[in-house]
């Protein structure tokens, strides 16, 4: 039975949102999960969402200091829907700032780990990967743009799905980069995530490019590890990944080798598009009409612009700078038409392969970082902690991250893909899955 | 010479191009808008469907190619009237290319046919700046020509057919309008910024001719720039903004994805000035007449349309002038042609008439086939009355009195009756002359 049917089927004592709210702050002072929780909280299973998504009348920043104060006047679609069907807004979920990091410590506090304070969570989701790894009974509306969902899921033990692109609509989504991002679902099973997907799928007349499409549950008998992303994979998980392979041939899944040339290439295209959207979607920040307002009135505007940007973090004004450069007539056919090519040729190489089987693969390159390893990297590094989460990003596929072994007390996930707007599918490998691996959980708010 | 234009007009829709706002911007300021049109974060574009239809019309009237798909670009750059500092335009994918308008035996191609919004209204005092967010994502069109107009008497004569063709598409650009103009007299290119209104391009046109002619006569260097118009001093000055397509940055709206335009139904154009030649060419009347009632009139046209098989485009011409008068052009066919009819039979058209016409009464014109007939009444009653006769010339009352005692009897128009009478008893009757 999903943890959804489970939690409205159980009698609950009367003092039982007081008491989770007040164990979930607790902890959350340490961990950093949320920046804003909900203690009027008095019905419905509880649900998180990422603090790029807007929730009516609720601080909404995603993370940046320029957007402090932001009260949305709407809720995104998403988290309608999860009120609609009696779902109980829990609060909003820490992130790296716009969305813009790997590790979750791109933020005013620093995500952390909920196995061992001293790692990371992962990022940008990081909040709704740790806020379900240490919830009983709680669903996590988050978002991916280059990993955002699978990265995070990956390093806190939990299972993170990124639908295909355009299933769920946007719309009250902060855009990182509108191209890439996808709303999606953080939770403690498969079984919760297809509940939940039910939910908050389908046409938006507000998200264009939201289209309603059915979803398909086409199985594959045949699963690929595609050969050029193994490549760049830690020398430690590995033995771990082909024992996990072998565990699934062991349930009827014939695992194969293949190749796709030109993956390498993803990363590159991925951050080219992702920063030449990123820095048109940033420079609506200018200080006057919501957030963080410069009240320096008398100045020319575009002192008055300049000013009210210097609020950026580090790294959203290095997108900015690298994507206004993307974007500058000169360079546009070499980077940015480039890039767009190189994301439809990606996808045409994998499209054939994916109605074969599905592909898996590790879902980080690298164990669980140590918070002062990971802060010690370059941002070329940082990106190129993606390289296993682009490819199905890029190429708007859906694919699901779940736990698959522990090392050292740390989770490690796998990620599985499939053809777009065949969702349904991959979410019952993992049903399978879990029914002969038991996920390990630290801790357990709210159980009854 | 060479001259260019880019011409933006607003689509008169009833909401804005990507939310369900009003998009009539009179409206008290700031009260048409939405998080949509404000660009809050996590607000999306949705298309107004209308608004696609009225450019691919638009497109098609112009002679362009309209494509099955259609994209948007985002076109960015820091001004405070634009709520997230990109403005959502069109390019290479736009609604319409490569088109053609034709007008007094030559052509003007256009280059492109975009859909865009619109940014705020800025409104500037001594000492403040404000914002109206009103006006901000109302649908417009931006016409790009290529620099074939030749000289200022060839951009009326555009200007009046651009005109005329968005007229009947129910775009009126006399309201509102915002022209850029390039112009080149030498090599170099000068572009002249922000015009507003048909009557100012003119005037900006004729300024920048004069000033670039004057550097030419002088022998100096004409500088490819950007200028502004002012219009109380009807010139031109160098603008202080510097923006070149490098710096705009475009990039695709992702959030509006491709859009198929292959099942929209644009509107039919209707060429009024191929019309009016047709018409001055069939009925041997005047072109430049026909013209001027039909261009920018919708019922003018459909008047002439109703009543082509009369063959007397004159007769047709003047009813049209009497019902512009009592501003009654929106008469029905039928009406029309009943009036006509009347006018044929020289009865002096009053408001009383076209009421009458208008709630389909009955006006009684006995003889009116035969206007000899009214001057053999004339005849008769000259004879009858012989004393009085000798009396008119003496006794204005007596001519007055014969008048109003023959129009009564014919229910004829008293004018017509006093100018047949008059010229009977004077002897100089020459036959009926036209009204």
């Amino acid at each position: 039975m999903s943890s959804i049917r489970e939690f409205s089927k159980r009698e609950k004592p009367e003092d039982y949102y007081l008491r989770l709210v007040e164990e979930l702050k607790k902890l959350n002072n340490s961990l950093n999960a949320f920046s804003v929780i909900n203690e009027g909280l008095s019905s419905g299973m509880p649900f998180s969402v990422k603090d790029n998504i807007c929730v009516e009348g609720i601080e909404t920043t995603a993370s940046s200091k320029v957007l402090k104060g932001y009260i949305p006047p709407f809720s995104a679609t998403a988290v309608e829907r999860m009120l609609a069907s009696g779902f109980g807004f829990l609060g909003k979920t820490n992130m790296d700032e716009f969305g813009f990091g790997t590790f979750g410590l791109n933020s005013e506090k620093e995500a952390r780990n909920p196995f061992d304070e001293k790692y990371v969570a992962g990022g940008s989701s990081s909040g709704a990967a740790i806020a379900t790894s240490i919830l009983r009974y709680h669903i996590a509306i988050a978002e991916s743009t280059g990993g955002s969902i699978a990265a995070p899921a990956a390093f806190c033990g939990v299972v993170g799905f990124t639908p295909t692109y355009g299933v769920v609509s946007r719309y009250g989504l902060i855009d990182y980069a509108n191209s890439l991002d996808k709303i999606g679902i953080v939770a403690r099973s498969a079984e919760d995530i297809e509940e939940t997907l039910e939910i908050i799928k389908g046409r938006d007349r507000y998200d264009t490019t939201c289209t309603g499409r059915a979803l398909g549950r086409e199985p594959r008998k045949r699963i690929f590890i595609i050969k050029e992303l193994m490549e760049g994979v830690d020398e430690s998980i590995k033995s771990h990944f082909t024992g996990f392979a072998e565990r699934l041939k062991g349930m009827g899944y014939a695992v194969e080798e293949r190749s796709v040339s030109g993956m390498e290439k993803a990363i590159a295209a991925y951050y080219v598009i992702a920063m030449a959207e990123a820095s048109t979607n940033l420079a609506k920040y200018t200080g006057y009409k919501y957030g963080l307002k410069n009240e320096k009135y008398s100045e020319h505007y575009n002192e008055f612009f300049t000013n009210a940007r210097e609020h950026f973090g580090i790294e959203a004004k290095r997108r900015i700078i690298l994507g206004t450069f993307i974007r500058s007539a000169s360079v546009r056919d070499r980077y940015y038409y480039k890039a767009l090519r190189l994301r439809a040729e990606l996808l045409a190489r994998m499209e054939p392969l994916l109605e074969e089987g599905f592909v898996l693969a590790p879902v980080m390159p690298i164990k669980v970082p140590k918070i002062d390893e990971a802060k010690g990297l370059s941002p070329l590094e940082m990106y190129k902690a993606d390289m296993l989460t682009i490819p199905p990003n890029l190429a708007g596929l859906p694919h699901v991250s779940f736990p698959y072994a522990y090392i050292g007390g740390m989770p490690l996930g796998a990620q599985l893909m499939t053809s777009h707007f065949n969702d349904y599918s991959i979410l019952g490998v993992v049903k399978e899955w879990e029914r002969v691996f038991t996920y390990r959980f630290r801790y357990n708010i709210g159980s009854l | 010479m060479k001259i260019g234009l880019e011409v933006h007009v607003a689509l008169p829709t009833k909401s804005k191009l990507f939310c369900r706002c009003s998009a009539d911007a009179s409206e008290e300021p700031n009260t048409a808008i939405c998080p949509i049109c404000m660009g809050f974060p996590g607000s999306k574009p949705m298309l107004n469907r209308e608004a696609v239809r009225m450019a691919l019309s638009i497109a098609r009237a112009l002679g362009c190619k309209t494509p099955s798909n259609i994209s948007f670009l985002r076109k960015i750059y820091f001004y405070p009237d634009l709520p997230k500092s990109f403005q959502i335009t069109q390019l290479e994918e736009a609604v319409g290319r490569e088109g053609l308008v034709e007008y007094k035996e030559r052509g003007v191609r256009i280059r492109r046919v975009q859909i865009e919004e619109d940014p705020a209204k800025i409104v500037r005092g001594d000492e403040y700046t404000l914002l109206d967010f009103n006006r901000s994502g109302v649908p417009l069109v931006e016409i790009v020509t290529e620099p074939d107009i030749s000289g200022e008497d060839d951009l009326r004569d555009f200007m009046t057919e651009l005109r005329s063709i968005l007229y009947y598409l129910g775009v009126d650009i006399e309201r509102e309008l915002k022209v850029d103009l390039n112009i080149s007299l030498a090599e170099q290119r000068v572009e002249v910024k922000n015009i507003t209104g048909i009557k100012n391009i003119a005037d900006a046109a004729h300024y920048e001719i004069e000033r670039q002619e004057g550097l030419i006569r002088e022998h100096r260097a004409i500088a490819a720039e950007t200028r502004s118009y002012n219009e109380e001093k009807m010139s031109t000055v160098q603008s202080r903004e510097k923006e070149s397509n490098e710096e705009y940055g475009f990039i695709y709206e992702p959030d509006l994805a491709t859009y198929d335009v292959s099942d929209i139904v644009p509107e039919d154009p209707v060429y009024a000035t191929r019309i009016a030649d047709s018409y001055a060419k069939g009925f041997h009347a005047n072109a430049q007449q026909i013209r001027e009632a039909i261009l920018f009139n919708r019922d003018t046209l459909r008047l002439i349309d109703a009543s082509k098989d009369s063959n007397e485009m004159r007769i047709v011409m003047n009813g049209i002038a009497i019902l512009q008068r009592h501003k009654a052009l929106d008469i029905e066919e039928g009406e029309f042609l009943r009036l006509l009819e009347l006018l044929r039979n020289g009865t002096e058209i009053d408001a009383g008439i076209i009421r009458r016409l208008r709630l389909g009464e009955e006006i009684n014109i006995n003889m009116r086939a035969n206007l000899d007939e009214l001057d053999d009444e004339i005849r008769k009653t000259i004879e009858n009355e012989g004393a009085l006769i000798e009396e008119y010339k003496s006794n204005k009352k007596v001519f007055n009195f014969l008048v109003g005692k023959i129009a009564k009897k014919y229910k004829a128009s008293p004018r017509y009756v006093s100018e047949r009478l008059r010229l009977i008893l004077e002897g100089e009757e020459k036959g009926h002359r036209a009204l």
